[in-house]
């Protein structure tokens, strides 16, 4: 039992991935804004007005309703612990810093608790607004999930099947990845499960049609509507990271690979290379999946939503996990 | 009462809230996100204008009727020009008529474009907000040339208006209708074509025929539920038979029956933009030459007025939202008008709508109410000032109560139920 290699290094790798995806995931907000505006005709506000809302918002009076009770205080700084110890089991160019047998659980337990903190925030808060918003919140969540996890859970037992170590780590995707597995099959369900994982993308960041519980014409900010100063600052934040991390585990299943190899980099200095070219990807994919989709949709209405995640999308991540399946299971 | 109560909300909506543009309230009573019941509240928006125009000339009304609404001023100068012109006997000059077509042709244009943009918004489609308002700059441009302000564009006197559109303006008009034929094609595609509008309009807010005709719905919301009424159709206003005027109906812009959605009423609405598009361009083509006013300057009018206007006098005119209604009662030997009472097309509209989204969901509600394009600045009207400056709102119940207190008073045998049916205020 090595203190240092068991302890520090995981500590201070962690608190160095806080600082780079905290700014990484605000500065990707500072230029979803732009190019949402100029796609919109507009000139938009300057790259860095994300921290400048941050530290805005993290100066300004804090109020807190009178019929709010601690959770309303207590859920923001939770979250945002939850969005931090989930970055130790993001995958982000190498293999996450607590990558273990099974982390994939904790992972996706750990994205659902973002959400449940919100939720238990805003109900708390005792407007009505927040509590149809945490009501829809939970419905899109229960919807958009399992799809989700069906997916997730057969790659990852599929690539367990190609031989490693660790199966169901967030490491696998590493080692082998999907399109790794040959059969042609696999490659149109792999295709299938990229078009399940950018709609699940989609509804958990909360763009273009999903954007059902923090509509802010319908349900005045649903979730958000009673935070205000340092814990808005915190939602804020936790809703930035989110979206890194959740476009990672896409990013990590499908584009994984690496350029550090082609410099030959070994250690600290070939995952820091790997995690800005791992970074640059996610903005390439959050571009997609956010920034058009947002331009070029409006929101659904939660029943239209919800209809959609079952019937098309947990039925497409059905048969591309079959298809992925197929020749192992006959 | 089923078992079914206890699991109702009932939550405001409103008067201040991110969906509405003015502030108006609604108690909604919820069913999870189903509406079950839209309880209307008026009088947020109350300024007393009409109290305040017993109190000036009939001139003075005119800025005063120009300020009721910011988007549709020239609708209200108009019609209270119109009635004042008919209280008086004012014969209008042919070209004033015209150009009273164009200008208030312009300002459906952009009203018409800023309601779509509003309606685009409320479902978080931002991109349409921003292209259809872009576009709504060019009109705004246009009519500040023409008139010489972007918003209150006191075009309209009694008897005629007051500025001539010459050539250089008549270009700049022609040059906006060019662009506006160019970017119309690309407004269709957004709100005709487009899923995500298609999967948020159809079907949301149905009013039926039924429903539009008991609360007397009027304007692109009575078109859309398949009314056939437009008040420059209907009542041959000024010159707009001669210019071809058509009511335009959904069936002309989405080829299919009236159903009487938020859908129908957006078509209506892009149909009507392209018809004022044609006016305007007959109108220019058509216009005659001659005098633009019938009293040289104001002071002139206003001692005309005096011996002039005698008995009352009602205007007409097809604002943007709907059809409007002036009424004028004066007396020779005053320059003050006895009574002036402004009826806007959103009273009807919007309690119409607020039957018609029962049973949809609470998303649709801010969709459905900006479908009728509200303007809440016109419509608020009733309020009485008590002695201590306490100020009180008199609504639909507070009037029924004092009618049939009066009524007791007068004939104190009338037999009949009191109770206020349909969809009252309980306050």
């Amino acid at each position: 039992m090595n203190v240092m290699s068991e302890f520090v290094y995981p500590v201070a790798g962690l608190i160095g991935l806080y600082a780079f995806v905290s700014f990484a995931s605000l500065l990707w907000e500072g230029i979803d804004r732009k190019l949402v505006a100029r796609m919109q005709r507009r000139v938009g506000p300057p790259l860095i007005q994300p921290f400048y809302d941050f530290l805005k918002m993290a100066s300004k009076e804090t109020i807190i309703p009178n019929t709010a009770n601690f959770m309303f205080r207590a859920s923001p700084v939770l979250a945002l612990a939850t969005a931090i110890a989930l970055l130790a089991y993001t995958p982000m160019g190498f293999s996450p810093i607590l990558a273990k047998k099974g982390d994939v659980i904790v992972f996706i337990y750990l994205l659902a608790l973002i959400s449940f903190f919100k939720i238990v925030g805003a109900i708390s808060s005792g407007s009505p607004y927040a509590k149809i918003g945490a009501a829809r919140e939970a419905t899109l969540m229960v919807s958009r999930e399992p799809a989700m996890m069906l997916a997730l859970f057969t790659i990852m037992w599929r690539l367990g099947k190609l031989g490693i170590s660790k199966p169901f780590s967030m490491g696998v995707f590493y080692v082998h990845n999907i399109w790794q597995i040959g059969t042609p099959m696999s490659m149109v369900g792999a295709v299938i499960l990229l078009y399940v994982f950018i709609v699940w993308l989609a509804s958990e960041i909360e763009a273009g049609y999903f954007n059902i519980p923090d509509a802010e014409e319908e349900i005045a900010e649903g979730l958000l509507v009673e935070y205000s100063g340092r814990y808005l600052a915190l939602l804020k934040l936790t809703k930035s990271l989110k979206t890194y991390i959740s476009a990672s585990l896409v990013v990590a299943i499908f584009f994984p690979w690496g350029i550090a190899g082609y410099f030959g980099l070994a250690g600290l200095s070939a995952d820091v290379v790997n995690l800005l070219f791992h970074t640059l990807k996610v903005f390439i994919l959050l571009f997609a999946v956010m920034s058009v989709f947002r331009a070029s949709t409006g929101r659904l209405q939660i029943t239209k939503a919800v209809n959609f995640l079952w019937k098309n999308v947990f039925v497409a991540a059905l048969v591309g996990s079959l298809l992925i399946a197929m020749e192992v299971i006959a | 009462m089923t078992e079914k109560v206890e699991y109702w909300v009932k939550i405001p909506f409103g008067p201040i809230h991110p969906g509405l543009e003015e502030p108006e309230k609604f108690i909604l009573t919820l069913d999870g996100e189903r509406i079950i019941n839209v309880d209307v509240k008026l009088g947020y928006n109350l300024r007393g204008i009409q109290w305040i125009g017993l109190r000036r000339n009939y001139v003075q009304i005119m800025y005063l009727a120009e300020r009721m609404c910011g988007i549709c001023s020239f609708s209200h100068n108009h019609t209270y020009t119109r009635a004042v012109e008919e209280a008086a006997g004012i014969e209008v000059p042919e070209r004033a008529e015209y150009i009273r077509v164009i200008v208030g042709e312009l300002e459906r244009i952009h009203s018409h474009l800023l309601n779509l943009g509003v309606l685009a918004h409320d479902i978080g489609y931002d991109t349409v907000l921003h292209l259809t308002w872009l576009a709504r700059e060019k009109v705004m441009d246009t009519l500040e040339a023409v008139s010489g302000n972007r918003v209150n564009y006191s075009m309209v006197t009694i008897g005629g208006v007051r500025r001539d559109i010459d050539e250089k303006r008549k270009r700049i008009i022609l040059d906006a209708m060019k662009y506006y034929r160019e970017v119309l094609p690309q407004m269709e595609d957004f709100f005709l074509q487009d899923p995500t509008i298609e999967a948020r309009f159809r079907d949301v807010a149905v009013i039926s025929r039924r429903v539009a005709v008991e609360q007397g719905a009027v304007g692109p919301t009575g078109r859309g539920s398949g009314l056939k009424d437009d008040a420059r159709w209907s009542e041959r206003l000024g010159v707009y038979p001669d210019l071809g005027i058509k009511p335009v109906m959904p069936q002309d812009v989405t080829g299919e029956r009236p159903h009487g959605d938020v859908f129908d009423r957006a078509a209506v609405r892009i149909g009507e933009i392209k018809q004022s598009i044609e006016l305007i361009e007959h109108a220019l083509d058509q216009m005659p030459d001659g005098k633009i006013k019938v009293f040289a300057k104001d002071n002139i009018l206003v001692a005309k007025l005096r011996n002039l206007v005698d008995g009352e006098g009602i205007g007409r005119y097809e604002a943007p939202r709907g059809e409007l209604v002036h009424y004028v009662r004066g007396k020779k030997g005053s320059d003050k008008p006895l009574r002036w009472k402004p009826r806007e097309p959103t009273f009807p509209n919007l309690f119409a709508v607020a039957k018609g989204v029962i049973g949809d969901q609470l998303a649709d509600f801010v969709v459905a109410v900006a479908s009728i394009d509200p303007c809440l600045s016109c419509t608020d009207r009733v309020a009485v000032m008590e002695d201590r400056g306490r100020k009180r709102v008199l609504t639909e119940r507070d009037l029924i109560k004092a009618s049939i207190k009066k009524t007791r008073e007068i004939n104190p045998d009338i037999r009949g139920d009191p109770t206020p049916v349909g969809l009252g205020c309980s306050r």
